[in-house]
């Protein structure tokens, strides 16, 4: 299923993957830039999202001080969630193939 | 997350708030830092910033949510701000636990006495694997009442049933202990005589029920043997514990029970083992050998119940057809003894079926006649609990539109409806769980004060009222249960608030009274349906104490005398003498009126039955009462003498011809209709022969045994001389001075004579009427209780609506209203609610009292003075409950009420 849901998540997952650990505020800049500007989501709701994942254990989080001497909570894959990655991208990709494949010859 | 980092975020909620205020904080900074970088003004950027995020307070909430994995840390905070809300109302949180606590203690203290006399099984290991034996009552035709089934067995019956069970099953036997206790005396202790209760058992029995012995040991097969040829006694762990103080060396001690001797204690049963009859606690037990010598060979002397265990492997539909075949023998050999039995209750007998019945809850002549009666009062509890949830439900509705604007602000701070739902209902449920408390701790207060309303003189009813888990599961659940009920509308109401609405000061909508008229409703039908069961109680106790009982109870003490140095057998005409002498010394006694003896003891003497066969006429079938009493008996009762003459001395004297007899009213009326009795013979089966009995006098017609039946037919005897007999003693002074007196003339007399109990007339018939007394003394209570609670719901309802049309009332003033018809304008307000539940509660309580018939008396289920005096006193407290608010509806002053938006 793909559900907007799994999509924040995958989107979440595949930015730490790429960038490396982030804080919050990171993470959503990236999803913004990478989709430019197409994934508009309600900023706030990435924290939630966050917080379950990280509870699931896909990503683990910390207090850092940052450049600026600011306390900053840090995000990063766990190996559980490179592997929720992988599975979570072939299906998305098939889905897509699947959905594009309807539009293209309906 | 670790579970310790969870439960320390619970613990330290603020510190999780932080976290979370701090992160999301950081990211609202680096995003209006970003927006500044494009060009926009700080405030502008911060707006921004904020509207991009979302609702801040409903993520952090769900972040939340997350962080604990669950609920620990937002139900901790839920209760606490339950507790602050409860504090800021006292008032409705007083009201609210004390009227939930009376419902749940209730409910709780009739449970408990309802699961150990009806559910509860025996303390035994498997007490699935044991079963009772019985057979069906024996109807006699043109008896209203039914039957009870016959319980009691023969020795010979039982050795033939225990041999033909076989391996199959084992059966063990328990002596009837009835409800007279047994004198014994401590030889050791040189102790006077005092009095336990005390049981017959097979000598397998306590092996059957798996009882191990707590000390010493207890009985077995070998104590079977030789009649009267074991004196020994088991004791049990309560009696032991309370009349020998855990004596350690209690093995070898030694008692002595008149007339059977002097038993020496073997063992100490297990504790908590009572017997096996639900409230009933067995002091001693002795072995079956030691009972009387000649019931072993009687066929027709039942004296025991039987208990048995099922072998692995078997169960009733394998022991039944083995064990008939042996009942019916023994049915076709008994009946022999009675060629006069009439064909219709000997087909009866001989088509008996034994009934193998589960065993598990013991065998109790107590759960026969209460077993309904506190069913019935468990249900009139719930319908209590029912009403204070209902009461509960309409003040948290009132309160929640008092509520609507803080919900309102709660709702538009971000706060999701399941999660004040949820904080509503940890409310109630705090709420609940106080109430439950209290109520705990007044059933463990009212429930054996409410067994002790169960209880005799003669007849003490003890229950093992273990107040024990099953029971705190019980008013937990009740409590539970109760908080959703009342709870969770009134949650879904109040978090349903539409914060523009309400804050722009809206008036609520009116979907609150109309739930609020429900409830009221309600209340209404459940508290009408308790007035109309307590007042058909009450009528019903009236009713039975009303009735004719054909002597004047009052002032009656009776006395049941025992004399040791005459025997019963061999003395008799030593007897006769000192009976006529005894009667005569007490008679004389200032202080006394009248004084009389008998064979019997009103209201509480088994009945002894005889047939009454008319020469000439065809063989009745049904058999009478046959009583035997002393010159002067009618006259100290009062019993009006109608024809005829009463028994003298002399009667007792004749040995030829047919004894004198009286009968009463109904006895004539059956047997000699339309006849002067007077003169007329009878014959009285006895053995294989038929005695004669000349009707000498002929008396009114009285109550024997229960005030329920009409009177029955009665023939009396003159009584002979007998060392075990009743005094019935009318003095108008009080019980006390009367025992005394009697005493001094018990001790003057001599063959060591002494009184064995003492009791009055009225007592006895209070006694017949306890299920009666039960069921009008909690039906009334909980009447009251639950139209007092009706009332209160119904008071603040009304009181609600006025506040809410204060304006509309107001204008209605101002346009020249007078009082009384801004009065009428309420009152009609609480006709309306009140209507719909009065209905229900009317057809209710018929189905009610349709249901609990046969424990009235003189009225009928829809009888039409139960209904209007329940209506009256509805009403009553209806207009009483309705009034506050209608003359707060007459003295509402235009001027302020236009003003009051």
């Amino acid at each position: 299923m793909a559900s907007a849901q799994t999509a924040l998540d995958l989107l979440v997952l595949t930015v730490l993957d790429r960038r490396g650990p982030l804080h919050g505020y990171g993470i959503a800049s990236s999803i913004e830039d990478l989709s430019a500007e197409a994934l508009r989501i309600d900023e706030g709701s990435l924290y939630p999202a966050l917080h379950r994942m990280e509870e699931i254990g896909w990503i683990t989080a910390s207090w850092t001080v940052t450049e600026n001497k600011r306390r900053a909570r840090i995000y990063q894959l766990t190996r559980a969630g490179k592997k929720q990655l992988a599975s979570e991208t072939e299906r998305w990709t098939n889905f897509s193939v699947g959905v594009a494949r309807v539009l293209r010859h309906a | 997350m670790s579970f310790f980092s969870r439960l320390k975020n619970a613990l330290h909620p603020t510190r999780l708030d932080h976290e979370l205020l701090d992160e999301m904080q950081d990211h609202l900074d680096r995003r209006a830092a970003a927006l500044r970088e494009q060009g926009l003004s700080p405030s502008e950027a911060a707006t921004q910033a904020a509207k991009r995020f979302g609702n801040a307070t409903l993520l952090r909430e769900q972040s939340r949510g997350f962080r604990l994995s669950g609920t620990l840390e937002s139900t901790l905070q839920d209760v606490r701000y339950a507790a602050r809300g409860m504090r800021k109302t006292p008032a409705f949180a007083i009201t609210a636990i004390l009227s939930l606590a009376l419902a749940i203690g209730a409910n709780t203290a009739i449970y408990s006495i309802v699961d150990a006399a009806l559910l509860r099984p025996l303390p035994v290991p498997e007490p699935d694997r044991l079963f009772t034996l019985s057979t069906p009552g024996v109807q006699e035709p043109g008896r209203a009442e039914p039957a009870s089934k016959r319980e009691n067995f023969n020795y010979p019956l039982y050795k033939q049933f225990r041999a033909t069970a076989g391996d199959s099953a084992r059966l063990a036997l328990f002596s009837n202990v009835g409800n007279q206790m047994t004198e014994l005396q401590i030889p050791d202790a040189n102790a006077p005589i005092e009095k336990a209760t005390r049981q017959f058992v097979s000598g397998e029995a306590f092996d059957i029920l798996k009882v191990p012995p707590a000390l010493g040991r207890v009985f077995t097969g070998e104590e079977d043997r030789i009649p009267w040829g074991h004196p020994v006694a088991v004791v049990s762990y309560d009696y032991w514990t309370r009349r020998f103080q855990s004596d350690p060396q209690i093995v070898g001690k030694r008692l002595y029970i008149p007339p059977r001797g002097t038993f020496t204690i073997i063992g100490v049963a297990q504790k908590g083992f009572f017997g096996v009859e639900p409230g009933r606690f067995i002091d001693i037990w002795l072995p079956a050998m030691m009972y009387s010598k000649a019931s072993f060979d009687d066929l027709g002397w039942n004296w025991f119940r039987i208990v048995g265990r099922f072998a692995p492997g078997v169960a009733a539909p394998q022991l039944q057809p083995r064990l008939q075949p042996i009942l019916r023998d023994w049915t076709q050999q008994w009946i022999n003894h009675f060629p006069t039995m009439p064909p219709a209750i000997k087909n009866q007998f001989l088509e008996a079926q034994l009934r193998v019945r589960p065993g598990r809850a013991g065998v109790s002549a107590f759960r026969d006649t209460f077993a309904r009666p506190l069913w019935i009062v468990l249900a009139v509890a719930a319908g209590i609990l029912l009403i204070a949830c209902a009461n509960i439900a309409s003040l948290l509705l009132a309160r929640s539109t008092a509520r609507a604007s803080e919900m309102a602000m709660r709702i538009s701070l971000g706060a999701g409806r399941s999660r004040l739902i949820r904080q509503l209902l940890t409310e109630s449920l705090l709420l609940s769980i106080l109430a439950g408390a209290l109520g705990w701790i007044l059933a463990i207060v009212t429930a054996p004060a409410l067994i002790a309303m169960l209880s005799t003189q003669n007849d003490p009813v003890k229950f093992a009222l273990a107040m024990d888990t099953r029971v705190l599961f019980f008013c937990v659940l009740v409590s539970t249960v109760a908080a959703v009920f009342f709870g969770l509308l009134p949650a879904w109401q109040a978090s349903g608030a539409q914060p523009m609405l309400e804050l722009r000061g809206m008036p609520a909508r009116s979907g609150k009274l109309r739930w609020g008229q429900f409830f009221v409703g309600v209340q209404v039908a459940f508290a009408f349906c308790l007035i109309v069961a307590g007042a058909g109680f009450l009528f019903t106790l009236k009713n039975l104490f009303a009735v004719n009982l054909g002597f004047a109870p009052h002032n009656v003490s009776m006395f049941m005398i025992g004399v040791a140095g005459l025997s019963d057998m061999t003395q008799r005409p030593q007897l006769n003498v000192f009976l006529d002498e005894f009667q005569k010394r007490v008679a004389a006694i200032p202080g006394i009126e009248s004084a009389a003896t008998a064979q019997w003891e009103l209201f509480d003497a088994p009945q002894i039955g005889a047939q009454v066969i008319v020469p000439g006429k065809p063989l009745p079938d049904r058999e009478e009462i046959f009583g035997s009493v002393s010159p002067g008996y009618f006259g100290a009762l009062k019993t009006p003498l109608l024809a005829g003459r009463d028994f003298e001395q002399r009667d007792r004297l004749i040995t030829t011809g047919p004894g004198p007899a009286i009968v009463n009213q109904a006895l004539a009326r059956a047997y000699f209709p339309g006849e002067n009795p007077i003169g007329k013979i009878f014959q009285v089966p006895n053995e294989q022969s038929l005695v004669d009995r000349v009707i000498i006098g002929l008396v009114a017609d009285s109550a024997f045994g229960s005030l329920r039946l009409a009177p029955q037919p009665i023939a009396y005897g003159v009584i002979r001389g007998t060392n075990r007999f009743e005094l019935y003693v009318r003095s108008p002074l009080e019980l006390g001075a009367v025992v005394k007196l009697v005493d001094g003339a018990v001790e003057s007399i001599g063959y060591r004579t002494r009184i064995m109990s003492v009791t009055t007339l009225d007592t006895l018939i209070g006694d017949t009427l306890l299920r009666e007394k039960l069921l009008a003394g909690i039906g009334g209570v909980f009447a009251f209780l639950g139209l007092f609670l009706a009332a209160i719901g119904l008071f603040g309802l009304l009181n609600y609506s006025v506040v809410r049309r204060t304006k509309e009332i107001g204008i209605r003033a101002a346009l020249g209203a007078r009082p009384p018809a801004l009065v009428y304008l309420v009152l009609k307000d609480m006709l309306n609610m009140i209507a719909g539940g009065l209905i229900v509660g009317l057809a209710a309580s018929l189905a009610l009292m349709t249901f609990v018939r046969s424990l009235l008396f003189g009225i009928r289920p829809l009888d039409p003075l139960v209904i209007t005096t329940a209506a009256a006193v509805f009403f009553a407290a209806a207009f009483i409950a309705g009034g506050l608010p209608a003359s707060r509806a007459a003295s509402i002053d235009p001027m302020v009420a236009l003003r009051h938006e």
